[in-house]
């Protein structure tokens, strides 16, 4: 039994914990099924994938982000049969846009833990069904007194801080530009994208602008879509699969909710949910350690901006080396190849499929024209919510 | 089927069928549509209730804990570094840096607003470094705003406040 | 200790409104299901291909099982397993007459819906009692639940 300690935490666990299955469903703007259906075309999938059937489920784990999008109070209990939620330990899990990669945390205690062998996570977000846009949400998140009398739209604050992140650090829109571009072009290799395309840094220097410096092309769409995975105890993934993909590491931390107190060049909360993780996956060095990332990307300036919490960057030189394309699929420090939320697209907690799950098809050599061109052991991936100061992180391994 | 090596690829199938905004309005796809009529009423608290009646007298309120030190805008009863009551009030000036800012062209729902308005992270002058508070800026071509400006508060005359934080209408560049 | 303010008139509180409104697709079986009770008045229902089980409103997957389910047609007539008498509408105003929701047994399936029951009082009714669907007319009908104005005996 392994023992550590960072502030406080004790990373016991009762045995390893692998993932063997994953799946997602198409992102779109806008699809027909209901958040049920999506859930039960994700799930299908995730079992096939592991070789399991519903009757080997012994937990499921839900992530969705605010029941305002759907449309529906408690969705949880709303989306349960399609995710196999009744007759078994069921629970949702949510933290904002956190949830991509803190419903899988939830899943690895459950595991990690001996509670259960086999489980079951997953993500839902039906944005479409919430008007007259998806956006128009937000507008509850901002506190009541202080922000809302200003009539905000929740793109401010990005606007806001992707500013300060480039005047602090001397960074120009045209070297964060090149973030959108890549995603959407790695993007064209994923079946399930929303909007992949082939654009160039003017396209998106030129595109509408919504709250500048965020314009249309540096910002994820909202969509709708699914994802689940499959976790299962070390004992199991030896009779399911001889590539099975370790979880090594979690992290997650939360900084103050005073947003307007914070600087917010640089984003403390992702460098203290990293510095837990690596301390429970043994990573000193990532740049060195790390061989494939999923940062949480809904715009392209926060691929930099986690990039340098994360470690692999110091502050203000993630863009170097995206410039230097370093961060291509065929780079030394592949990020986001799957196209990330900019490509694929941005159903908040499903957005898992992009994340958790890419990882887990890249470590498993399963992700086929999007598999990175270098060899891959170690992979990260990460997700970033509630009023943009939550930060959650997973390590994974191929190597036990 | 997942025991041994296979050069599959994942994710094994790309489900789902997209509609449009078109296939709704003419009702090519069956839906429901929702108008629920939901009322809250959000209490400001002790805090924020003094700091809302400040405006209305024409002062910005803060708050100081003896315990980092700090002089805290938007003011709150407690402190969340210290974890203790903070230590009295402080009346700071109306006056402050722009931190960073942003040129919206969109209203909350996402519509074009008819004139592009600058909103900005305005640190207070008589408040510890980095505690700002998000507001307008005004009387200046939105391209000339700049990280560092220096900006006063310009008031609504006394009898139109309503101590709300729109009793400063925006904030304007401070010359000199 | 800090002083506080205790005249509540000082107290501020502001009222707002969610101003938000959806939009919920019926889904794939969904789709299927109100599309052909528009065109042909007529009800679908779906079977689990692995356990039989037959699913009213119908469902793409069967929940317990996971497996596929194929669609068949049924004749919408049912019977009342449960009723409620409602003399209040949703904001505690009196209704003008009372209104009867009942659940409903859909026959040759295993599923069941909420509705109304129509053409008949209130003493009337009963568990087990038989009942039948009447549909708005065809012109009018959009594609939704209150495509079925109630159930009334048969």
């Amino acid at each position: 039994m392994e023992v550590e300690v960072i502030k406080g935490l004790k990373f016991q666990k009762k045995q390893d914990v692998a993932i063997v299955g994953a799946g997602m469903t198409s992102f779109k703007r806008r699809l027909n099924e209901t958040g049920r259906e999506l859930n039960y075309y994700a799930v299908r999938q995730a079992l096939e994938e592991a070789g399991l059937t519903i009757d080997d489920v012994e937990i499921v784990v839900l992530g969705s982000a605010p029941d305002a999008f759907d449309g529906v109070h408690m969705k949880e209990e709303y989306l349960s049969d399609g995710a196999g939620g009744f007759d078994r330990p069921y629970m949702r899990y949510f933290v904002g846009g956190g949830t991509a990669v803190f419903a899988p945390i939830a899943g690895y205690f459950h595991v990690a833990s001996g509670l259960a062998d086999v489980c079951l996570v997953v993500c839902e977000e039906k944005m479409s069904s919430c008007h007259p846009h998806p956006q128009s949400a937000f507008k509850y998140i901002w506190d009541f007194f202080l922000d809302r009398p200003l009539k905000p739209n929740l793109i401010w604050i990005f606007a806001l801080e992707m500013r300060r992140y480039m005047h602090v650090n001397n960074v120009k829109h045209e070297d964060i530009a090149l973030v959108s571009v890549k995603n959407k072009a790695n993007a064209l290799d994923h079946p399930c994208s929303h909007v992949a395309e082939k654009i160039t840094v003017e396209d998106v220097l030129n595109s509408e602008p919504m709250a500048l410096p965020v314009r249309r092309l540096d910002v994820s769409p909202p969509s709708d879509g699914a994802a689940a995975l499959v976790m299962v105890a070390a004992h199991k993934a030896r009779h399911l699969t001889d590539e099975p993909v370790w979880v090594t590491g979690v992290g997650w931390s939360l900084d103050t909710t005073w947003w307007t107190n914070r600087d917010l060049y640089y984003p403390r909360y992702a460098a203290e949910s990293a510095k837990m993780a690596y301390k429970m996956a043994h990573i000193t060095d990532p740049r060195k350690q790390i061989d494939v990332v999923e940062p949480y990307d809904p715009f392209d300036y926060k691929e930099l901006h986690h990039l340098e919490g994360l470690g692999f960057a110091k502050k203000g030189e993630a863009p170097i080396l995206t410039k230097e394309g370093v961060t291509q699929r065929d780079g030394d420090l592949p990020v986001c190849p799957s196209g990330g939320l900019l490509g694929v697209g941005n159903p908040i907690s499903a957005a898992m499929g992009v994340k958790a799950c890419e990882i887990y098809w890249q470590l498993s050599y399963r992700a086929g024209k999007r598999q990175v061109a270098k060899e891959v052991s170690t992979g990260l991936c990460q997700a970033w919510g509630d009023l943009m100061q939550i930060s959650t992180v997973m390590i994974m391994s191929n190597k036990r | 089927m997942a025991v041994g090596k296979r050069k599959i690829e994942c994710p094994l199938y790309a489900e789902g069928t997209a509609v449009s905004e078109e296939d709704i309005k003419t009702r090519k796809v069956t839906h429901y549509e929702d108008h629920p009529d939901i009322r809250y009423s959000w209490t400001a608290g002790q805090a924020i209730s003094r700091f809302l009646n400040g405006l209305k007298e024409g002062k910005i309120l803060g708050v100081k804990c003896d315990g980092c030190k700090r002089i805290m805008v938007p003011p709150r009863m407690f402190c969340e570094l210290c974890y203790k009551p903070i230590d009295g009030w402080v009346e700071l000036k109306d006056t402050g840096t722009i931190l960073t800012y942003s040129i919206s062209y969109i209203d909350p729902d996402a519509r074009p607003l008819p004139k592009p308005i600058v909103v900005a992270l305005i640190q207070i002058d008589g408040a510890s470094q980095n505690m700002a508070i998000m507001h307008l800026i005004g009387e200046i071509e939105p391209e000339k705003v700049y990280v560092g400006m220096r900006v006063k508060a310009v008031w609504k005359p006394e009898n139109e406040r309503e101590g709300s934080v729109t009793d400063i209408k925006y904030w304007k560049p401070l010359e000199g | 200790m800090i002083e506080k303010i205790t005249d509540p008139e000082k107290l501020r509180h502001w009222g707002g409104k969610i101003e938000l409104y959806w939009v919920y697709t019926s889904g794939k079986a969904g789709d299927l299901f109100f599309k052909k009770l528009k065109a042909d008045g007529k009800f679908l229902a779906a079977k689990c291909k692995k356990c039989c089980w037959i699913y009213f409103p119908p469902r793409i997957y069967c929940p317990k099982d996971f497996s596929e389910t194929e669609y068949l047609e049924v004749s919408g007539e049912g019977r009342v397993r449960a009723f409620t008498v409602a003399r209040l509408d949703p904001y505690e105003k009196e209704l003008k007459k009372p209104e009867i929701y009942a659940l409903i047994d859909i026959d040759g399936t295993n599923g069941s819906i909420i509705h109304l029951l129509g053409e008949v009082n209130a003493e009337e009714v009963s568990i087990g009692m038989r009942v039948k669907p009447v549909l708005k007319p065809k012109e009018q009908m959009l594609g939704d639940l209150t495509d079925i104005l109630y159930f009334k005996p048969i």
